[in-house]
């Protein structure tokens, strides 16, 4: 029997979730033992005509991390979806947008004019800015395309499976391949992590949830035993899926959302919005201001890993400035 | 009157979508009070109208 091919792909990733996959360690063996690895950038010295010149479907399975943010990473994911059996969403950049969706609330022209003009490092009085196409000697050279919308996988092209997690934990990695192996694959769609809220999971002590301040988590010591929410530490916990080990609460950190929203919520910063405002104690108007003044940027605190999957994906653009 | 605190921290929120802080109001009506009710949905409605649809965002173009 030939073994099953393998793909990876990294798109706007920091490199994480493929250090993950090498974090299986000695597992990293079974799965090349098991599979042909066909394509992986970040390991392997394949290019992308290798990939062009394969039949359609002729990959098995395809694990794809990062979010979509420019016209090279859109092409190679329709590419790669032609190619691919299973097309996987792996790592929150992928499955929800991630960190570089915190983007979304700019625009391309506002980025480009911050890393190439204001940025302290810059001397650029030209005003010589990345061009898709640049006429040379010797013919034309061209760039990809940057968005002003950072997109999930999923917004560009259709996807079996969500692999949550920033980035997502050896021990789900090494179920979906073994998953995978045994032709045990779950039902198309469905998100490879736990049905609960991590707060179902968390062992901390909970009591009353009332909170009459936040605290950064560099203002307060927390207690190592008692939820993080209710001593006023913002904890995403009840907005966000469990199956990550409860790993950042574990080390007293509160949970940033990477697992995305659980089942029955649709926007993850909405219901953390509710969820937070809800045990706030207050006694009037005063109160109120204070904790507007204590949850310093909200959106990119209740959207960290999920605006470009969220209800609004992005700050509005001005009127007639809509691209992709 | 978790309202009370949930509309402000959305409405911050919003603000940071670039969202008109005139599409979301929290206001106090009594039962008893029908024509103040009328009268604020009636201003409502022609804020609204005056904002004009809200666009979507993101995604493809062509969505
Ligand atoms: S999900 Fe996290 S680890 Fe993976 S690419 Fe995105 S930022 Fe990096
Ligand atoms: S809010 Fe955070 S610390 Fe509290 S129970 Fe939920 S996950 Fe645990
Ligand atoms: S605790 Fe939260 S932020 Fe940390 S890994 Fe789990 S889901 Fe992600």
């Amino acid at each position: 029997m030939t073994k099953p091919k393998i793909a990876l792909y990294w798109a706007a990733a920091c490199g994480g979730c493929d250090v993950a996959v090498l974090d299986t360690n000695e597992k990293i063996l079974d799965i090349a033992n098991l599979a042909d690895i066909v394509f992986w950038p970040v390991a392997l010295d394949f290019k992308y005509h290798h990939v062009e010149e394969m039949a359609d479907t002729s990959i098995d399975l395809c694990l794809f991390n990062g979010a979509v943010r420019n016209s090279e990473q859109e092409e190679i994911a329709r590419l790669l979806r032609a190619k691919s059996k299973v097309m996987v969403a792996f790592g929150a950049c992928a499955c929800f947008g991630g960190i570089p969706a915190l983007g979304n609330f700019t625009t391309r022209d506002e980025i480009f004019e911050r890393v190439y003009i204001e940025s302290p490092s810059s001397a650029n009085e030209n005003r010589t800015f990345p061009q898709t196409l640049t006429k040379v000697e010797e013919g034309e050279l061209d760039l990809p395309e940057m968005f002003d919308t950072v997109m999930t996988l999923a917004q560009v092209v259709d996807v079996e499976y969500f692999i949550p997690g920033c980035p997502p934990p050896v021990d789900i990695i090494l179920k979906v391949v073994d998953l995978f192996a045994s032709g045990q694959l779950p039902p198309v769609g469905a998100i490879i992590a736990s049905d609960k809220t991590l707060c179902d999971e968390c062992e901390r002590t909970k009591e009353e949830k009332k909170i009459a301040r936040i605290y950064r988590p560099h203002q307060i010591i927390p207690d190592p035993n008692r939820c993080l929410l209710e001593q006023g530490i913002i904890c995403c916990g009840p907005a966000t899926r469990g199956g990550c080990g409860v790993r950042c609460v574990k080390a007293n950190m509160p949970c940033r959302g990477c697992f995305g929203p659980p089942p029955g919520v649709i926007d993850q910063g909405a219901k953390l919005v509710s969820a937070i405002a809800s045990i706030y104690q207050s006694d009037g108007q005063e109160d109120i201001n204070r904790m507007l003044e204590d949850i310093v940027d909200p959106a990119g605190t209740f959207y960290r890993f999920g605006m470009a999957d969220s209800m609004l994906k992005r700050k509005s653009l001005p009127q007639g400035e809509r691209r992709a | 009157m978790k309202a009370a605190r949930r509309i402000p921290l959305m409405k911050k929120m919003l603000a940071q979508f670039g969202i008109e802080e005139e599409r979301v109001r929290l206001d106090w009506v009594s039962a008893s009070e029908g024509d103040r009710f009328a009268q604020l949905v009636n201003e409502m409605t022609e804020e609204i109208r005056r904002l004009g649809p809200f666009s979507g965002n993101g995604g493809k173009a062509d969505d």
